[in-house]
């Protein structure tokens, strides 16, 4: 029995690996990993240090005191003065980021919704603050009010607990937590080609009918199937792992954003990410063949799998954003169980109940799946479409 | 001995508005084969005929009725039937990635033929079935025939002793189909159990002991094929089948 099992694994795994498609669809997404997170990378620090000539150009339709205009400069904002009409038109051009109206005491900003208006709010923020802060110091001592007691009645501040101020470390917890989202992607996608290729292709190309002349049990059939998916799905967990640990440590030296973190993830921290690629590439191997062989062709079964794409994604998307915390009973709920505990390795909170939660009811669902697409694999609705 | 007993097959088929309809494919048939003997079934394309392989196969189920080889049923032992039994028809596809040798190798392996042994039979029969030239090349590079060569060797790794051929010249060159009867007779004469089916009737007056002609999902006639001459006063099959059926059933 066991023999057979290795056996439909040897023939499958042949069969697979030679065929460039379901090859291709193991490569494809792990090799867009490292474009992915060298990417967002250079996003995230073209952000962060946006230089200030590119949004510090402000017009003001009114005409500016001296002070203002000390304070301008100290602010850096590069200003003008002009008509509406000329500033409205310097804003649609580009040429002018920002304009300012006033009327009696009130300052309103004008700018267009772009990826600059809010670097030349703050900065325009920041010296209406300023403005106002001379203001107030005149006025109170004009009327020979301590101006530096009252204006500093309370002070505030902000002490970072971390050695730097945390930046760093946001956008390295952000980074590897998508790399990880993507894996989960890549091995989804992974696993869908074959096994339609394993369960609805074997039926429309005929040599369904031939296996099933052979002395085998339905069960070693469904068996060598299933592990014949979940191992491409592995391998493209784990090429996907390899990648993304290389793409963190080119971006580490790269990026001065990550100046202050290492994104090297820890010897623990690849040892349970291997555990979870695996759980996860069997449970979606062991879904993606109950699914396909319900079809009777391989276009039904493409379309019945196309879904689960976004449903395996889905739910990960949402705990990310809604930045669901993992427990006991959330490590037993498929899909969210392998995003949750991502989320737990990126921030090495690792907890091992959870891991061995997860474990023990993957293996479940694995086992009721695959149990029932067995006795499904004995009907003949399912297996001759004639 | 195979021992087909009041077999039936019952399939549902559902109409343009999805309505199910019950179709019988066989109705009550019952047969015999011995060692050493070719049994034909014959009759037209819809008769019936790969259905009842099938069952017998254990690829279907039958709705009633029971196959047994050497007074062993399916339900009680699946695996040992199966060792002994190889089923090719006209249709059977074949793994196109792999090379023949491959794919004779993994039926050896399916089989529980030991590698040594494997090893001998698949060289022998290459030589046999002059596919040496093609032995290494992938499937789906070969002709018609150099497939149907290959499926041929397929049923005879395992030196089986039943043998089930559904249609097996169907759609073949002349000298393919040739290599397909010799190879039936070769088998017959070493005392194996063959059941063929064809839908041509003089090919099988040529090489079969007994005779079964099906219409319709039912046995119509059963003999040798010169009692099936004798009792219905023609001089060929074909003209005994339409004798049965009371002439051209189309035209009916």
């Amino acid at each position: 029995m066991k023999n057979n099992v290795k056996h439909m694994l040897k023939k499958e795994l042949k069969e697979m690996f030679r065929d460039k498609k379901s090859l291709s669809m193991m490569l494809i997404i792990p090799i867009m990993i490292p474009l992915l997170i060298i990417g967002m990378s250079a996003l995230f620090e073209m952000q962060t240090n946006k230089p200030q000539e590119d949004y510090n150009k402000v017009g003001f339709t009114y005409e500016l005191s001296e002070t203002e205009k000390t304070i301008l400069e100290n602010v850096g904002i590069d200003y003008e003065e002009n008509t509406v009409e000329k500033l409205e038109e310097g804003v649609q051009n580009g040429d002018v980021n920002m304009y300012v109206t006033k009327e009696d005491a009130n300052y309103i900003f004008h700018s267009r919704r772009d990826d600059k208006s809010s670097y030349t709010e703050r900065l325009v923020s920041t010296y209406f603050e300023s403005y106002k802060q001379y203001l107030q110091t005149a006025y109170l001592n004009n009327h020979d009010m301590p101006a530096e007691d009252i204006l500093n009645i309370i002070t505030y501040g902000y002490a970072p607990t971390d050695a730097d101020d945390g930046t760093s470390e946001y956008f390295a917890n952000y980074i590897t937590t998508y790399a990880f989202l993507f894996i989960i992607m890549a091995i989804t996608v992974s696993a869908t080609y074959p096994a339609t290729d394993a369960t609805a292709g074997e039926k429309e190309r005929g040599t369904l009918e031939t296996l099933l002349t052979f002395p085998i049990k339905s069960k070693d059939i469904i068996l060598g199937k299933f592990l014949s998916v979940s191992i491409s799905s592995i391998i493209t967990g784990l090429l996907s792992l390899i990648l993304m640990v290389t793409s963190l440590v080119v971006a580490n030296g790269m990026f001065t954003i990550y100046e202050e973190v290492s994104l090297m993830p820890s010897i623990t921290s690849l040892a349970f990410a291997l555990v979870v690629i695996i759980a996860y590439s069997c449970l979606i191997s062991g879904l993606c063949i109950s699914i396909a062989s319900k079809a009777k062709t391989f276009k039904e079964a493409q379309s019945a799998l196309t879904p689960l794409t976004f449903i395996s994604f889905f739910p990960s998307m949402i705990a990310f954003m809604i930045e669901i915390k993992s427990s006991a009973l959330l490590s037993m709920v498929p899909f969210l169980n392998f995003t949750l505990l991502f989320t737990d390795i990126t921030n090495g909170e690792v907890d091992i109940l959870n891991i061995v939660l997860m474990i023990a009811s993957t293996i479940i669902f694995i086992a009721v799946m695959l149990s029932m697409i067995i006795k499904q694999y004995k009907s003949e609705n399912v297996l001759f479409t004639n | 001995m195979l021992k087909v007993e009041n077999v039936k097959k019952k399939f549902i088929k559902l109409d343009e508005k999805k309505k199910k309809h019950e179709f019988w494919a066989d109705k009550d048939i019952s047969l015999e084969a011995k060692e050493g003997e070719i049994v034909g079934i014959l009759g037209p394309n819809g008769a019936g005929k790969t259905t009842l392989l099938r069952m017998i196969g254990g690829i279907l189920e039958p709705t009633e009725g029971t196959v047994k080889f050497d007074d062993i049923s399916y339900a009680e032992d699946e695996i040992t039937i199966k060792k002994n039994l190889a089923y090719l028809s006209g249709n059977t596809k074949i793994y196109q990635n792999l090379t023949s040798y491959e794919l004779l190798n993994m039926c050896c392996e399916f089989y529980g033929v030991d590698k040594d042994t494997a090893q001998k039979r698949i060289e022998k029969i290459a030589k046999k079935l002059k596919m040496e030239s093609f032995l290494y090349n992938k499937i789906e590079k070969l002709s018609t025939g150099q497939t149907q060569r290959v499926n041929i060797a397929r049923c005879l790794v395992h030196d089986p002793k039943y043998y089930i051929l559904d249609e097996a010249t169907s759609g073949l060159d002349i000298i393919s189909s040739q290599v397909i009867l010799d190879f039936i007779k070769e088998e017959r004469d070493k005392g194996k159990t063959i059941l063929y089916s064809t839908h041509y009737m003089e090919e099988a007056e040529n090489i079969c002991d007994k005779v079964l002609l099906i219409h319709k999902g039912e046995v119509i006639c059963t003999g040798t094929p010169s009692e099936i001459l004798k009792k219905t006063s023609t001089t060929n099959l074909r003209d005994a089948f339409f004798a049965l059926i009371g002439g051209n059933d189309d035209e009916k």
